[in-house]
């Protein structure tokens, strides 16, 4: 279902930091036909590894809690008693903002961070013990001549996996409609659903949509149903969408770039998910049929 | 020997032999929806003369007028057009200094620049294998930027694109993209501000804080002037919202408790920061009884009663205003967010409807934003 050859041709969002595009005349991203090299697109972990003794201790250490994990997980299998019921009105917080421990889960990275731009920002607890994304989001463009557009700002959930390091995948199936309590600035926020795959080719895929905020000191919970988001990739969207795969959920992020230089601040209080049986829309955007190959070229 | 002139010649009247009887229909459509090529312009020949090219950075005098002067230039200088492309990135470059970014007319003015019929693909292969790229990227950079700045194009676009790089050209399909997709998001925006919005502060404010207080559809927004108050310092207005609940809330407070006037927060309306301040009390304690529906100890049977029993564990469900964080009572932002101002609005609040803040202690916590912000400008700059 994923493999759909993306057009990337027009992928200027963001130039890669390879030393070819440096010395070429290419504005746009690499065409990677046939592969990617890299599942972070360039933006490597420059952190050094520490030393080797170290890494014994500390994996000595994330053994014991593997274990324990991994037992969980054991146990559940053979219960094999998964939830079943899912009724309407009632949300299921996949992640709630209470506790330093619980905004351990996320990243939060921002273009300052790969000096692509000077925007900066943190995720930490508000006066009143809820999550705080906030920072300062600045379009400036750092002078290098290779970055074309500065100015995000991003939070991003760890991705799922089980014991021993494994990948896995969120299973949202059950649920139709994302539920988010938040507390923003007036400003436009957009959601970020990765399912990321095995392949290459759907290492970026991402499910987009927008979370207006309305100001102000009341609390807002916006309900979007999954229908409604749109398939990108690269930060672009793609020409051939489809609805989101709800059992192959990555990761959730939420990023801050609407182009408007100064402060923001989003309080979040959980994110959760619902199951509406009145909303029987599986996707949101028509289909329309084109030409052949003028679509997805 | 033939010249090379001459070679160039019978080489182009080879490649657009297929082209030629399309052109002729082309050059024969309507003229309001067919941009004619510099060949059928009708300026003036006399203005060519006096003007000189010259750079968007050198001009002096940066407005919509002298933009579209300066493509106007360029188109008639000469019938080559040299240096087409380099033309429109640095056109499109100078746009936010002449204040045009937004000006669809102006989009317009420059894909006119482009020729048209030159960079129609004639075979296949040309079409797959994008015919004068550098021409196409440029159109699609164009476009791009459009999309940056939230001008949708329009039909006419379409035409011009269609009659510049033909049906298969890939800033066509940037342009079918945009328009499937633009239009969706146009009016997503569940609070819907105009756009441009108003120059003037009041009418700012009175956007900002009917946003924040269309939780409650019961609430009414005010303009009180603060020369209405005898003892005020400052002559400015203050916008502010409060409803009816809020006004019962208030009535029900403890007068004994203080309550807060808070601030500056700050609010978004697309680019335009405000500061906005609230008053409110601390939070009503709520009676979060644990009722255990299994428990069956201790029940009552009524033997000779036919009334249900009265539950003693309802609450009433709390109003929107009784957030976590405290009980909100009224919305306000004032010209100059002074503290003299606040004072004037509480003094306003009192007369208009809230008698009874004249008994309840009012504590001004007046702050900057909630956590200390760098300035961007000033922020260290690594590279």
């Amino acid at each position: 279902m994923n493999l759909i050859i993306k057009q990337r041709l027009f992928s200027v969002h963001r130039v890669k930091s390879n030393l070819q595009q440096i010395l070429g005349f290419k504005t746009s991203c690499a065409l990677n036909l046939f592969y990617e090299r890299d599942d972070k697109g360039g933006y490597s972990d420059n952190r050094k590894y520490p030393s080797k003794i170290q890494m014994i201790r500390d994996g000595l250490k994330e053994l014991k809690q593997e274990i324990a994990l991994w037992s969980e997980e054991m146990k559940e299998s053979f219960e094999s008693d998964p939830c079943l019921e899912f009724r309407q009105g009632e949300t299921d917080v996949a992640w709630r903002f209470e506790s330093e421990k619980s905004l351990e889960k996320w990243v939060v990275t921002s273009d300052s961070d790969h000096n692509e731009g000077f925007s900066k920002c943190s995720l930490t607890l508000s006066k009143h013990g809820k999550g705080l994304f906030s920072g300062v989001l600045n379009t400036e463009l750092p002078k290098d001549g290779r970055i074309k557009r500065a100015g995000y700002c991003n939070m991003k959930s760890m991705r799922a996996r089980k014991s021993f390091k494994r990948d896995t995948h969120l299973d949202w199936t059950p649920y139709n409609i994302l539920v988010l309590k938040v507390k923003g600035d007036g400003r436009s926020y957009m959601l970020n659903i990765s399912t990321k795959g095995f392949f290459d080719i759907t290492w970026n895929d991402t499910f987009n949509y927008v979370l207006y905020t309305r100001g102000g000191p009341y609390w807002q919970v916006s309900k979007i149903p999954f229908s409604k988001f749109i398939f990108s990739s690269k930060g672009r969207v793609q020409d051939k969408q489809f609805a989101i795969p709800l059992n192959r959920i990555a990761s959730f992020g939420i990023s801050a770039g609407d182009k408007i230089n100064g402060p923001f601040s989003l309080e979040i209080d959980y994110i959760g998910l619902e199951f509406n049986p009145n909303h029987v829309e599986e996707f949101a955007y028509e289909m329309y049929e084109t030409d052949r190959y003028i679509a997805g070229s | 020997m033939l010249r090379k002139s001459i070679l160039i010649e019978i080489f182009n009247y080879c490649k657009y032999r297929r082209m030629l009887p399309r052109l002729i229909i082309l050059s024969n459509l309507k003229a309001n929806n067919f941009h004619t090529s510099v060949l059928f312009c009708k300026d003036s020949p006399e203005t060519k003369d006096l003007t000189v090219y010259q750079n968007f950075e050198a001009i002096n005098n940066k407005n919509r007028n002298t933009y579209l002067e300066m493509v106007k230039i360029f188109s008639a200088r000469d019938i080559n057009r040299r240096g087409h492309v380099e033309f429109i990135y640095s056109a499109l470059k100078n746009m936010k200094d002449f204040n045009v970014e937004k000006d669809l007319d102006v989009y317009k003015a420059l894909i006119d620049v482009l020729p048209k019929g030159r960079f129609v693909p004639t075979n296949m292969f040309q079409a797959e294998f994008m015919h004068y790229p550098k021409q196409q990227q440029c159109a699609i950079d164009l476009l791009e930027q459009m999309e940056t700045n939230a001008v949708m194009p329009d039909k006419e676009i379409e035409e011009m694109l269609l009659n510049i790089f033909g049906k298969r050209g890939f800033p066509l399909r940037k342009f079918w993209r945009m328009m499937y997709w633009m239009p969706k998001f146009k009016n997503l925006s569940p609070w819907p501000l105009p756009s441009p919005l108003p120059n003037s502060m009041l009418d700012l404010a009175k956007l900002a804080v009917a946003r924040i207080s269309s939780v409650d559809i019961q609430s009414e927004l005010t303009v009180y002037e603060t020369k209405d108050i005898p003892e005020a310092l400052e002559d400015t207005w203050i916008v502010s919202a409060q409803s009816r609940t809020q006004r019962r809330l208030l009535t029900e407070h403890d007068t004994n408790k203080p309550i807060y006037v808070e601030g500056s927060f700050r609010i978004w309306l697309k680019n335009t920061a405000i500061n906005y301040f609230i008053l409110r009390a601390d939070p009503s304690p709520r009676t979060n009884v644990k009722y255990d529906d299994d428990d069956v100890s201790n029940i009552t049977v009524p033997l000779f009663s036919f009334i249900t029993p009265p539950k003693t564990e309802v609450v009433p469900v709390p109003s929107v205003h009784e957030q976590e964080e405290g009980v909100i009572f009224a919305v306000c932002v004032t010209g100059t967010s002074g503290r003299d101002s606040l004072l004037s609005w509480i003094r306003h609040l009192e007369k208009d409807g809230n008698p009874e803040l004249a008994s309840i202690p009012v504590v001004f916590t007046l702050k900057s934003p909630e956590r200390e912000l760098v300035s961007f400008e000033n922020a260290n700059i690594k590279q």
